[in-house]
């Protein structure tokens, strides 16, 4: 009987952290929404809201804008698989061939990034690869380029500094998925006569599944929203959506259509993640029911 | 046999990637620690060694006054966000999955929102709203409570998760022992729950702390002139031209921030260790 006031009290704890999200959080979002429907009434005043439309989507979703969504969605998608292709061996070498003594040292290493601020590790890239950076010069050296690279402010650049940025989030959660699995069950398939390539198909990959889902949400979402990557070492013109929503709040001051677009992104970024759990479900599902040993009925044991 | 061969040959190619990926990892943190000692005037071109970068950093006014905004801001929002966040994390560890889900859902929901998001809807919240956030506030001046509020809201989410995670399967019977001996809620709270909770809280106001240090997104839209903090700093010497100062405060930020990772990473160790052998 004690139980129940007690648990109230607990519940009561976490009012104080509700209030502040739902104050500075849910409710600016919210803010969006609404802003989205607006206009912009003249040069000064950046959003007005006593008509509302759709106006602004339809702007979000045409010309220029719609091209730039395409771009984004590309270079996120693509991003996100090489991140995915980086991790899952080296995952697998961290988990299965370091020793467990020197593990937690690779795994210091890799924090490393993380603790330098993001603006510093793209910058760090514009130094080396620009076109008098030491990366030219060591190359101009051995005699393996003459010129610039010209390498900077291209899609390929923006390409790398996304690949770059969160490939630890792709790391951590494959290496964590796989440090539980039993090494056993991969010696097992060794022993069964399965070949290295058989046993990470049907052993290793399914084992460090959940890793991989978690990785790609971990760096698809953001990238998706990511505009100072894009900033950095994509040059003047914009190549992702972010950069367009931060170019209507900071220097346009149209903050009906900025509001639209990220709306749009949000969506777009929730369509193609939901989109691609029921792909992965239904390949599962149809590979999984080819490969089901069906036992009949009453043999339990 | 020829499995055996290729046994042998797999192992040398899966260190070499894992070498390669970490060479990648740390090319450009040890690009700019080198550039960090750049005599140049351009941060780019390299002009030999040199620790001018360091003594010109130490006394330039519009460096130190950026690196001591993201210092209040960072105490500032890492104080808020670790008392919300304890506050949330002990109910969400303590109160059973479906009572509690609609907090937990909020925070998953704070945790996968783009950055830039909360970015532009928290600058449309702060002008609309005014007050506190507004010009001429007191005591607190806005360009800093902007930060702090700002800052303190994934911090918050990270910290709940934490602190959480410390306090998951632990169980009641501490507190159920001390209620059996009459001590009062408050004592209980104090010196059982919050006490387990300690290295976890410790933990979460260091996080915090470097978030905000680190954060560029919503500190870009959201500071006012006058308080602007380290990061949004950068990203305008960025569009004005770099010069090797950057990197060298930047340097000295990376070794506290490790320094202080470290230093987090040891106190949870040890308190694993200690709650582990007490029976």
């Amino acid at each position: 009987m004690r139980l129940l006031p007690r648990r109230l009290g607990l519940l009561g704890l976490s009012v104080p952290a509700t209030c502040f999200l739902l104050g500075f959080f849910v409710i600016p979002v919210g803010f969006i929404v609404y802003y989205s429907f607006g206009f912009k009434p003249g040069l000064l005043a950046p959003v007005a809201t006593t008509k509302l439309s759709l106006a602004r989507y339809s702007e979000a979703l045409s010309g220029p804008f719609a091209d730039i969504f395409g771009t984004t969605l590309r270079i996120a998608i693509v991003a996100t698989l090489v991140c995915a292709l980086v991790a899952i061996p080296f995952a697998e070498w961290l988990a299965v061939h370091v020793p467990r003594k020197h593990r937690l040292k690779v795994v210091a290493l890799l924090i490393i990034p993380l603790c330098t601020n993001y603006l510093l590790r793209t910058i760090g890239w514009q130094v080396a690869l620009s076109d008098n950076g030491w990366v030219v010069s060591a190359l101009t050296k051995v005699n393996l380029l003459h010129g610039g690279l010209g390498f900077l402010n291209t899609q390929g650049a923006v390409q790398l500094g996304l690949v770059y940025n969160y490939l630890v989030f792709m790391i951590l959660p494959i290496y964590v998925a796989l440090d539980r699995v039993d090494p056993a069950t991969r010696n097992a398939s060794r022993d069964l006569g399965a070949g290295r390539i058989r046993t990470a198909v049907e052993v290793t990959i399914p084992q460090a599944w959940q890793g991989i889902v978690s990785g790609c949400l971990l760096v698809f979402i953001p990238m998706m929203g990511d505009y100072l990557t894009a900033s950095i070492l994509g040059g003047a013109n914009g190549t992702m959506v972010g950069q367009l929503v931060a170019a209507q709040f900071l220097t346009a001051q149209n903050w009906a259509l900025g509001s639209a677009t990220a709306v749009v992104l949000i969506l777009a970024t929730l369509v193609t993640v939901i989109a691609t759990m029921i792909l992965l479900r239904l390949i599962r599902w149809t590979v999984g029911t080819q490969r089901a040993i069906r036992l009949p009925k009453g043999s339990t044991s | 046999m020829t499995r055996l061969r290729n046994a042998n040959l797999m192992t040398p190619l899966m260190w070499a990637w894992g070498a390669a990926v970490l060479v990648f990892l740390l090319l450009p943190i040890l690009t700019i620690a080198v550039y960090a000692f750049n005599g140049g005037r351009s941060l780019g071109t390299w002009e030999g060694w040199s620790i001018q970068p360091f003594q010109r950093a130490a006394s330039d006014p519009n460096i130190i006054a950026a690196v001591s905004t993201s210092a209040q801001a960072g105490l500032g929002s890492a104080a808020l966000a670790t008392v919300l966040g304890t506050l949330g994390g002990i109910a969400a560890a303590k109160v059973p999955g479906k009572v509690i889900a609609l907090f937990t859902g909020l925070i998953s929901l704070v945790l996968v929102t783009p950055e830039i998001v909360n970015a532009i809807a928290l600058l449309i919240w702060y002008v609309r709203i005014g007050g506190p956030f507004g010009p001429g506030a007191t005591p607190i001046d806005y360009g800093l409570s902007r930060l702090m509020v700002g800052h303190a809201i994934f911090s918050t989410a990270v910290v709940v998760l934490v602190v959480r995670a410390r306090l998951a399967g632990l169980g009641d019977t501490l507190e159920e022992a001390a209620a059996d001996l009459y001590a009062p809620v408050w004592r209980r709270f104090l010196q059982i729950t919050l006490r387990t909770a300690a290295p976890a809280i410790g933990a979460g106001f260091v996080l915090s702390f470097t978030l905000s240090m680190d954060n560029t997104i919503i500190s870009s839209f959201v500071s006012v002139s006058g308080y602007t903090p380290w990061p949004v700093f950068v990203l305008s010497a960025i569009r004005s031209g770099l010069r090797p100062e950057v990197a060298a405060v930047s340097v000295c930020l990376l070794g506290l921030t490790l320094l202080s990772v470290a230093t987090v990473a040891v106190a949870l160790k040890g308190a694993s260790r200690r709650s582990r052998s007490t029976p």
